[in-house]
């Protein structure tokens, strides 16, 4: 019977350290189109994995986490075309990540991999995750009129956990205030929810804009429910009636005092 | 006789809103956001020196085609977020006297608690659902609040099967029924269910309860009252 009981505790504890660790964030693995006008087929080992991609379409990848993409390609849709040449690329086996094919600084296509910030966000706020992947010099993104990352460059991303609110977003080149080269637009900051933005497209190309996903189910509880600052009166004892009755009568008192004297 | 008590409680009252310390001034929305930056790098993509060996379907698909699946469109629809639920604008529980006592959207204090209105309103946490909409939605009230009973003054008087009217800003009302009464140390409030985004529609009413510490001019308990919504 001990023994049992010894098993039995030892199994909840077992479960108690595992417990934590299955709470993680499962695997999440997104592949985003992010190049204007541009479809293609995305090629594994001389195989289409999936054909006619187009701008904007988001691929998920997360059940080929910890697999080697053995020789991707991006090739324009329907030829043999390669448009990136990614080489062998091994993906995370777990984790949150966002693989976005884009325009460098230069307008060259590439793919760039971000690790998304799941970490949890304080009630009643939102996270914006910005990430500069246009054809387009240093920015900065402005957030209701004032600057909220500054000097933000392809291929870099910047972040903040807000109020939960609606902004009016626009993005401007660092350190000026026109021309707007993306924006204003309306962005919701949504409690609990991880906005992630990306800049796309090309300012030479005139074809600057943005595409977004979101990471949901990151938001923490209020703290507390406090619902009540004073005693419910019929709790209220003989004895403690008696004392503040005392109280009352002083602060009742020494007030008409002070009023007397202010007269 | 009755003239004197009266005055006995009014003194109380006054002494009571004299020595409670009113930190909560209602809802109230927060100052302009203090925005920090972080900036962060891109993983590089990392290259395997020994590739695998990957079948290739004779029709030049990959098998790993089956694998990854479209989900839809990255292009941002301001139309996506727009809130439109309809909002609640008063409540009605009438075994325990709460006739229309009027509801107002709250959110979260400085301090990270739930914003809570004055005693004669009811908070609805803006962040949750809405009543009747999946997940939970969290309605809170005083049981006492600067020596004035608080709409939810008796709730823990709730019984399972009473009714509770929600009424919305378009003219709509939802009943629901208690289904679960339940009183936990504030410490042990299982903000979990109790703040739930999603899963079964519940309204939650919230007050305090328990022992009241005088030092920290709180309960030590809260008291929660669940309720589904009443099929039609």
């Amino acid at each position: 019977m001990k023994k049992l009981i010894a098993v039995f505790a030892a199994t909840l504890m077992a479960l108690a350290i595992a417990a934590p660790a299955m709470a993680q964030a499962e695997t999440r693995i997104h592949l985003i189109h992010g190049i204007p006008d541009t479809a293609v087929d995305v090629y594994v080992d001389d195989a289409a994995v999936f054909e006619d991609f187009n701008f904007g379409d988001t691929q998920d990848l997360s059940s080929l986490a910890g697999e080697t993409l053995v020789n991707l390609q991006v090739r324009l849709a329907g030829t043999d075309t390669v448009a990136i040449e990614a080489g062998d690329v091994d993906l995370p086996a777990s984790g949150n990540y966002s693989i976005i094919a884009n325009l460098d600084e230069a307008g060259t296509p590439t793919l760039s991999v971000f690790a998304n910030d799941t970490s949890e966000i304080d009630a009643g706020n939102g996270r914006l995750q910005v990430r500069h992947t246009a054809a387009a010099p240093a920015v900065d993104v402005k957030a209701d009129g004032a600057v909220a990352f500054s000097n933000l460059s392809n291929p870099n991303e910047a972040k903040a956990d807000l109020p939960a609110a609606t902004y009016s977003v626009e993005v401007v080149p660092t350190g000026a205030d026109e021309p707007v080269v993306i924006g204003p637009a309306d962005i919701a900051v949504t409690d609990g929810e991880s906005l992630i933005v990306y800049a796309v497209g090309s300012l030479e190309g005139e074809t600057l804009t943005v595409l977004t996903e979101s990471i949901t189910g990151l938001g923490a509880a209020p703290a507390a429910v406090q619902t009540g600052n004073s005693p419910i009166d019929s709790g209220t004892s003989m004895a403690t009636v008696a004392a503040l009755m005392i109280i009352a009568t002083v602060a009742v008192g020494g007030g008409l005092v002070l009023a007397r004297r202010t007269n | 006789m009755k003239r004197r008590l009266a005055l006995i409680i009014l003194a109380v009252g006054l002494v009571l809103s004299a020595c409670t310390s009113a930190t909560s001034e209602g809802p109230s929305e927060g100052a302009a956001p203090a925005i920090t930056t972080t900036t962060v790098a891109p993983a590089s993509t990392t290259t395997d020196a020994f590739p695998s060996e990957t079948p290739t379907t004779t029709d030049g698909r990959s098998p790993l085609a089956e694998l990854v699946s479209p989900i839809g469109s990255a292009a941002y629809d301001p139309r996506d977020h727009v809130d439109n639920r309809p909002v609640p604008t008063s409540i009605s529980i009438d075994e325990i006297g709460v006739v229309e006592a009027p509801v107002l959207d709250v959110g979260v204090e400085p301090d990270g608690d739930m914003e809570i209105p004055g005693a004669s309103d009811v908070g609805w946490y803006r962040f949750n659902p809405t009543p009747g909409d999946p997940g939970s939605a969290v309605l809170a009230a005083h049981i006492q609040y600067n020596g004035k009973p608080g709409v939810f003054r008796y709730l823990s008087d709730v019984e399972v099967g009473d009714e509770v009217v929600v009424h919305f800003d378009d003219g709509s009302r939802t009943g629901f029924q208690v289904v679960e009464l339940a009183q936990y140390d504030k410490d042990e409030l299982p903000t979990d269910r109790v703040f739930a985004k999603d899963g079964a529609p519940m309204l939650t009413l919230i007050t305090c309860g328990g022992d009241f510490n005088r030092s920290l001019n709180s309960y030590e308990d809260n008291v929660v009252a669940y309720a589904v919504p009443i099929s039609a």
